[in-house]
């Protein structure tokens, strides 16, 4: 089908609707909707991405305008890639969520409202198209992480949404200012006008700053990284590990396509500042992000600061900017988003079934708990870098990336990134496996099904069920499997990045 | 003070002859004037948003004059998601009907009747306000709930 691009975005939006409107006759149909609608939505993103890899973009005009003026829908490799992403991760934690909850129809209807938002950011080809589908993620984003039970969660929705908001605000102006110098909002005709303009123009600069320093906020780069450990640890566990693996993923694709495509290689060559910005918030984002995740003694808080760091590779790859290091970029932010998703999902698990949610609750898991302890080890391998899992191609193909434009402070760092999350990740691994328990860990609780019902959202006290088993022991197996064909992905993302660098 | 005044706070509602009537009288007009704001989001200022707001201010008139908690068991838990719902699908249906009719996304001129363009939007404000509507008297109901119920949901 041709129009398939609209209806990737059309169907979540739709089938979130159906929960809603479903759920005022039968309440309790909120899961399997989201669940066939997520199966759906991989089948589509699917159909798509083969079309995106095969050969030329797919490109799709909304209304039927033509290009500038129109919203222009644009599927390439990496945003099919984004867009699979997303749908694929959306299922597995709906496996988890089923028993973990939170289980109101209202949040299954935002969650798949979050796909929609995401799903959007990936495949717009127009910068306020983007900014839409930013504010659409962040604002069911907020919400997600408000379902938890009891202020905590309250409190972090609230300090995510003012920091998101002033974020998305920023984004924003950059378009603004981007839309003053040029007078239009398609990507690609936007990256031609910049040009004409001149990149050493102050307002073409000023939009880039704006633009980046917004994003740097969604993705949480060191010093706006502020919203993100109070976000990802009081939402409930589901809700972190979709948030912790999407909504920052997105948002550094996003910086990608406004750097590279808006912007393109030049603006970077021309700005020479540009691009030492870009490494500054790199190397702050890795050495204190990792920094401040060893100092952490809850798992949840230490699982989000490993993402400022982890993120700060990505950006790192954006500031390098050839096609090793945006490889890298590209596989890093997949293997990322299944690694920490399946890490905080695991998490959760181990919090839910033997209530150990801080570092030194974790001694003897091994032991107790040996399919939990066993995932969370081997993700945690992943993330450090040790081959041949997902997080050592993606790590690999940065450092080269580093190493063949010589930004050797970069490539050092990136080294000793590695050794500073072995670091907060061996403290866990030894406690799990090299000690006894010091403490009788609370035992497992059965409670009855009405209680199990009314702490859903919190989780302690509950018995895990075959899909959160499930999801969990899924993500360790993909972030081993996913290493061993990452080398064909990143050939097969050879055109898309060349397309993209050109 | 009596006791029992300080064990539960009174409700701000006082039952006024003037405020029923007068609400029963510029109920009608309020309708109206949204439904005239939206009509006119396609050529003029205006639109689906300041509408939605306006309409849903008739539901936030009634619980001043009638009582907060008459009021929402009188509109009911559903007809706010149904609002919602209903708009946000009418907007889905306007879209992809084009599709249908072998045009692309969003294609208004794949319908043929005159003017399309222009029914198409004028249909997605309608659309918008009844969204805009529903938010407003859903997260009316959620905010005068207060913090007893501990995050009820409402909407």
């Amino acid at each position: 089908m041709t129009d398939l691009p609209a209806l990737v975005i059309v169907f979540p939006i739709f089938a979130s609707i159906a929960v809603l409107l479903v759920g005022l006759v039968r309440p309790r149909t909120g899961w399997p909707i989201a669940t066939l609608a997520s199966i759906v939505q991989i089948a589509i993103t699917g159909s798509l991405a083969l079309r995106g890899f095969n050969g030329d973009p797919v490109q799709y005009v909304v209304g039927g305008f033509t290009v500038p003026y129109g919203i222009e829908l644009v599927i390439d490799g990496l945003s099919a890639t984004m867009i699979v992403l997303v749908a694929v991760v959306a299922l597995g934690v709906l496996g988890y969520a089923r028993t973990a909850g939170p289980r109101s129809n209202s949040f299954y209807a935002t969650y798949l409202l979050l796909v929609a938002g995401l799903t959007g950011m990936s495949i717009t080809g127009d910068v306020f198209n983007m900014y839409v589908f930013l504010e659409i993620t962040g604002l069911t984003a907020y919400a997600l992480v408000a379902s938890g039970k009891g202020g905590r969660s309250a409190l972090a929705a609230l300090k995510y949404l003012l920091v998101g908001t002033f974020g998305a605000s920023l984004f924003l102006l950059g378009i603004g200012y981007a839309y003053v110098a040029t007078g239009t909002l398609n990507m690609a005709d936007l990256s031609g006008q910049l040009a004409a303009v001149g990149y050493t123009s102050s307002l073409v600069q000023a939009a880039f700053g704006l633009l980046v320093v917004g994003l740097f906020v969604k993705i949480a780069v060191f010093p706006l990284h502020t919203w993100q450990p109070v976000a990802y640890a009081g939402a409930p566990d589901a809700v972190s590990g979709l948030i912790s693996a999407l909504v920052s993923t997105v948002s550094a694709y996003a910086l990608i396509r406004i750097v590279f495509s808006v912007f393109t290689v030049d603006f970077l060559l021309a700005n020479p500042f540009a691009r030492t910005v870009l490494m500054a918030g790199a190397v702050v984002s890795i050495v204190t992000g990792s920094l401040l995740a060893v100092a952490q003694s809850e798992i949840k808080q230490l699982l989000a600061y490993s993402s400022v760091s982890q993120f700060g590779l990505i950006i790192g790859a954006i500031a390098v900017g050839n096609d090793t290091a945006l490889t890298g970029a590209a596989i890093h932010l997949v293997g990322h988003a299944i690694m920490k998703g399946g890490l905080f999902l695991t998490a959760g698990l181990i919090g839910t079934n033997a209530g150990s949610r801080t570092v030194t609750e974790f001694e003897g898991l091994g032991k107790h708990l040996p399919i939990g302890a066993g995932s969370f080890g081997i993700i945690a391998l992943a993330m450090v870098g040790v081959p041949p899992t997902i997080g050592f191609v993606g790590k690999w193909y940065i450092a080269l990336g580093a190493v063949e434009t010589q930004s050797w402070p970069l490539a050092a760092v990136i080294l000793l990134s590695t050794l500073l999350t072995l670091a907060y990740f061996a403290r866990l691994i030894e406690r799990m496996y090299f000690r006894e328990p010091a403490v009788t860990t609370s035992s497992v609780e059965t409670t009855d099904a009405t209680d199990a019902v009314n702490v859903a959202t919190d989780g302690t006290g509950t018995t895990p069920s075959m899909g959160m088993w499930m999801t969990v022991v899924t993500a360790a197996v993909l972030s081993v499997v996913l290493g061993v064909v990452a080398f064909e992905y990143g050939q097969l993302l050879e055109p898309t990045i060349e397309h993209l660098l050109s | 003070m009596s006791d029992s005044t300080d064990e539960r706070t009174p409700t701000p509602y006082v039952e006024s002859p003037i405020i029923m009537a007068t609400v029963r009288i510029i109920t009608p007009f309020v309708f109206t004037f949204g439904l005239f704001v939206m009509f006119h989001g396609a050529d003029s200022s205006g639109g689906g948003f300041q509408g939605g707001v306006i309409v849903g201010t008739i539901v936030l008139m009634l619980g001043m004059a009638f009582g907060i908690e008459t009021t929402r068991n009188w509109v009911g838990p559903k007809l706010p998601v149904g609002l919602v719902g209903s708009g946000v699908l009418a907007f889905i249906l306007i879209g992809t009907g084009p599709v249908l009719l072998g045009g692309s996304f969003l294609e208004y001129h794949a319908y043929e009747i005159h003017h399309a363009s222009k029914y198409g939007i004028e249909l997605v404000e309608l659309a918008i306000g009844l969204i805009v509507s529903g938010i407003v008297t859903g997260l009316f109901f959620v905010i005068a709930s207060g913090m007893e119920d501990n995050g009820g949901e409402t909407a």
